[in-house]
């Protein structure tokens, strides 16, 4: 199979889970007790304006039918009218991508950053001083909250020491990424300590393959071994788990976007559920979807390109 | 006809009490806020973000005075009131502007008012219920009300009835009102009050600059506002924002939490400012014969009521949720700092002797209740936890409920709830709003509560016509025992407003209905 109709026959799998999506969104939404219209409004709000936004969220129509209202206006790009923020959805989403992905972005580079080189340190150590120390430290980052570490990182660098701001996003590149650096390095340190464990054990595991016993008795250098052949063939299980990570390093920006002032897609998430924004939750959770899901295509296209077996498959 | 000039208190500033020292002009104020706006208009905001910011870019007729009761001139230089209450004449003041130099009109005021009245715009038309007609004249504008309204003067200084540019108006593109509204709360619009739009990033960052074209004079003889800008930053988690304050990335930082005062008090680089308020805290107490589920209720009388509120130390609570900011409530349907607002003293102060005996001869001893909550409110929890221990002294067992916001309203609404809780801020200058909410059975079933007392609903519909202000301070006096002796609420406390400032701010304040008030700060260089 060529790289081109994987990427299609993978692009087609995308399609009924995002319907699946669609299903479990809207009957999600409607599940949560409480009258929306009670939710949206403010609290001395009477009968009549209760029933407006009924009206106006077509609350009163029979469920299939706002279920097909739905499916319809949502694939024509019509994602309705926020209710919290009295702007398209749309163009709200389209406003707060962009930060939530620079978040990501920069999370998942410094996780690569920090877990890659101490994994090696750390197979290549197995089990010596240095090894127990860089697990001990990563299993400290594992079981911390997030949240809590960002409001360490918050105090010490930013408020007392002042090496970087107290949250907010900045304007230009370079100001997004000093402003960014704390919350993307809160995220890093638990997503790089699973990585750091799963590219150790790999490694480790490689190291001993017979392919590298035979390059060594080839007599090849020790960083073309490494380089070549531990770091292609162990990154395989890596990228698998660094995709995965990534769709939950997504769901912790609603905690870590809160915390440091970043006014991403996690923030206006978290938002619209308390403000229960039928319309922004439904189009937030499909754009979560379609993030995650393109993600997951991206690690498999790279899966591929390392392990040409899974494309052949 | 009745006159109330009240051109003389033109120069009454509502600030001048704030600061002996010489003002300084210019700079920036960087103030850290909990929520962002999403519609600063005058009649379609409808969240406290956007409320507390209109008289920033829109200024009223009248104003509030920084004690939350006092009415000060604002674009009108003076009304008055026909003898029988049925026709208000206001004059405008001379030489007003918009901000891009074109002036403020009767035609204006006809405009903005109406949009005001308008049923099918925004949730506050109610408020102008009185109003027959608006007649614009040479000088101002007259108002027809279909009958007498003593609320109308405060009205007049509420954020709803806050001038608007027609022409702006006419020239917004939208399909509707609310669609031009929303296209004009954008850098450029033409706006009366002393700041406009500079810039705005939705969820993110505000700026005003200053409005050249203010009319209102600042103590150095110049005109307000004395700040260039103020930049507002979004940041929704409380010690983030605290952190921002300390780091001297902002100049302010609001809804501080009451368990940080004490602590930044001590900071001599942060004045800490407890802003008196009109907030409550209250809890609702189920009062209908029957519960939702047709069981007999043990809260119907009012003994059992009593003894629920005596058996609560109140004191404790103050200090245990509001870590001593927070104070009694004296008057059973508002807060202290609410016009009409009558001091008898702590209600119910605690009496444990008194709440066992009123439980045992209502038959409430020996009850369950269930105590709706919050889900991740720490104030509700503990609040549970000390009424769990307090009430258990008087026989009664409590259950806990934990629900989210809207659940909680609709309980409310429905009636399927024994006791919850619940807070208030007014919106209005006047105690008819959060009368009408805690007792006037008609608006919403006296806050849930289902209470429904006929001399209550009466006299609160006869003040609402009442321009004798002695006749209906008796009136409201009268429905403040009537509501103390029934007790449908748990009448829990006061809690005032907590900003903390840097050093070098001055002159900012919140008002009790929780305006904030940009326009005579000022940073001390």
């Amino acid at each position: 199979m060529s790289s081109l109709s994987y990427l299609v026959s993978r692009l087609m799998q995308i399609i009924p889970t995002f319907l699946l999506v669609m299903v479990v969104i809207f009957l999600l939404v409607r599940m949560l007790p409480g009258d929306p219209a009670i939710a949206m409004a403010d609290a001395k709000a009477t009968e009549a304006q209760l029933e407006l936004i009924r009206q106006k969220l077509g609350l009163n129509e029979p469920l299939v039918m706002q279920f097909l209202y739905f499916v319809k206006n949502t694939l024509s790009g019509d994602m309705g009218t926020s209710i919290l923020l009295k702007a398209p959805v749309l163009e709200v989403i389209a406003e707060r991508i962009p930060v939530t992905a620079f978040l990501t972005l920069y999370a998942v580079c410094l996780s690569i950053l920090i877990a890659g080189p101490l994994a090696f340190v750390a197979a290549l150590n197995k089990n010596g001083g240095l090894d127990i120390a860089i697990r001990t430290g990563f299993q400290i980052g594992l079981s911390t909250p997030v949240f809590y570490i960002g409001l360490l990182l918050l105090t010490f660098l930013a408020a007392s020491l002042g090496l970087f701001p107290v949250g907010g996003y900045g304007a230009t590149f370079l100001q997004r990424l000093h402003h960014l650096i704390l919350p993307a390095l809160t995220v890093a340190l638990y997503t790089s300590a699973i990585i750091m464990r799963n590219l150790r054990s790999a490694v480790i595991e490689v190291l001993d393959a017979d392919y590298v016993q035979f390059a060594r008795s080839k007599g090849l250098s020790r960083s073309v071994i490494l380089g070549r052949h531990v770091l292609r063939n162990a990154m395989i299980s890596t990228v698998t788990l660094l995709g995965l990570s990534i769709g939950a390093l997504m769901s912790g920006t609603l905690v870590t976007e809160t915390v440091f002032a970043v006014p991403g897609l996690g923030r206006l998430m978290l938002e619209a559920i308390f403000a229960r924004d039928y319309p922004l939750i439904q189009g937030l959770t499909l754009t979560f979807a379609v993030m995650v899901s393109l993600v997951f295509l991206f690690t498999d296209m790279v899966q591929a390109w390392l392990d040409p077996r899974l494309r052949l498959s | 006809m009745k006159t109330l000039l009240i051109a003389a208190l033109a120069s009454v500033s509502m600030f001048a009490i704030s600061s002996a020292q010489a003002v300084e002009r210019g700079g920036t104020l960087t103030f850290a806020r909990y929520d962002d706006s999403n519609l600063v208009d005058p009649v379609y905001a409808d969240r406290n973000p956007d409320i507390w910011m209109v008289t920033n870019l829109y200024d009223t007729l009248l104003r509030t005075g920084a004690d939350g009761k006092t009415i000060l001139p604002g674009l009108a230089s003076g009304y008055e009131v026909s003898a029988d209450g049925k026709t208000i004449f206001i004059t405008l003041r001379n030489g007003i502007r918009f901000s891009d130099g074109s002036a403020i009109t009767p035609a204006d005021v006809k405009f903005s008012l109406e949009r005001a009245t308008n049923p099918d715009f925004g949730p506050w038309s109610g408020l102008l219920g009185s109003v027959e007609s608006i007649t614009a004249t040479d000088n101002g504008v007259t108002l027809a009300m279909k009958n007498p309204d003593p609320t109308i003067v405060s009205i007049l200084a509420t954020f709803n009835t806050a001038i608007v540019s027609r022409a702006a108006f006419e020239a917004a593109p939208g399909a509707n009102d609310q669609e031009k509204a929303t296209a004009l709360f954008a850098p450029g619009t033409p706006v009366s009050g002393p700041f406009t739009l500079k810039d705005r990033t939705r969820g993110s960052t505000m700026t005003f600059s200053a409005n050249p074209h203010y009319w209102r004079q600042g103590e150095d003889g110049k005109p307000l506002p004395y700040l260039d800008e103020v930049s507002f930053v979004v940041i929704p988690d409380d010690a983030t924002r605290i952190l921002k304050l300390q780091a001297g990335e902002v100049n302010g930082a609001e809804f501080v939490p009451f368990s940080r005062v004490a602590e930044l008090k001590a900071d001599p680089a942060i004045n800490m400012e407890l802003y008196p308020s009109t907030r409550i805290i209250y809890s609702p107490i189920n009062s209908r014969e029957t519960r939702a589920d047709g069981s007999p209720n043990p809260m119907a009388t009012k003994e059992a009521r009593q003894a629920l509120n005596y058996a609560i130390n109140k004191d404790a609570l103050i200090q245990l949720i509001t870590h001593g900011t927070g104070k009694s409530m004296t008057s059973p349907l508002m807060s202290s700092t609410t016009q009409l607002a009558y001091n008898g003293g702590p209600l119910y102060p605690y009496d444990p002797a008194r709440a066992k005996e009123l439980a045992s001869a209502s038959g409430l001893e020996g009850a369950e209740v269930t105590f709706t909550t919050l889900a991740g409110s720490s104030d509700d929890a503990t609040l549970f936890a000390a009424i769990q221990q307090m009430w258990s002294a008087i026989g009664v067992k409590v259950k806990v409920e934990q629900v989210d916001n809207p659940t909680r309203g609709a309980k409310n609404r429905s009636g399927e709830f024994d006791v919850h809780t619940f807070g208030w801020v007014n919106d209005v200058n006047d105690p008819a709003q959060v009368a009408g909410w805690l007792g006037y059975y008609p608006t919403r079933k006296a806050v849930g509560t289902g209470w429904n007392n006929a001399e209550f609903n009466s006299l609160f519909e006869a003040s609402n016509t009442e321009i004798d202000p002695e006749k209906r301070s008796e009136q409201y006096r009268r429905m403040q025992d009537i509501y103390t002796d029934a007790a449908p609420l748990l009448f829990l406390y006061e809690t005032p407003f907590a900003v903390a400032l840097s050093a070098s701010v001055n002159g900012y304040i919140q008002t009790p209905l929780g305006n904030n008030e940009f326009s005579s700060a000022w940073i001390a260089k």
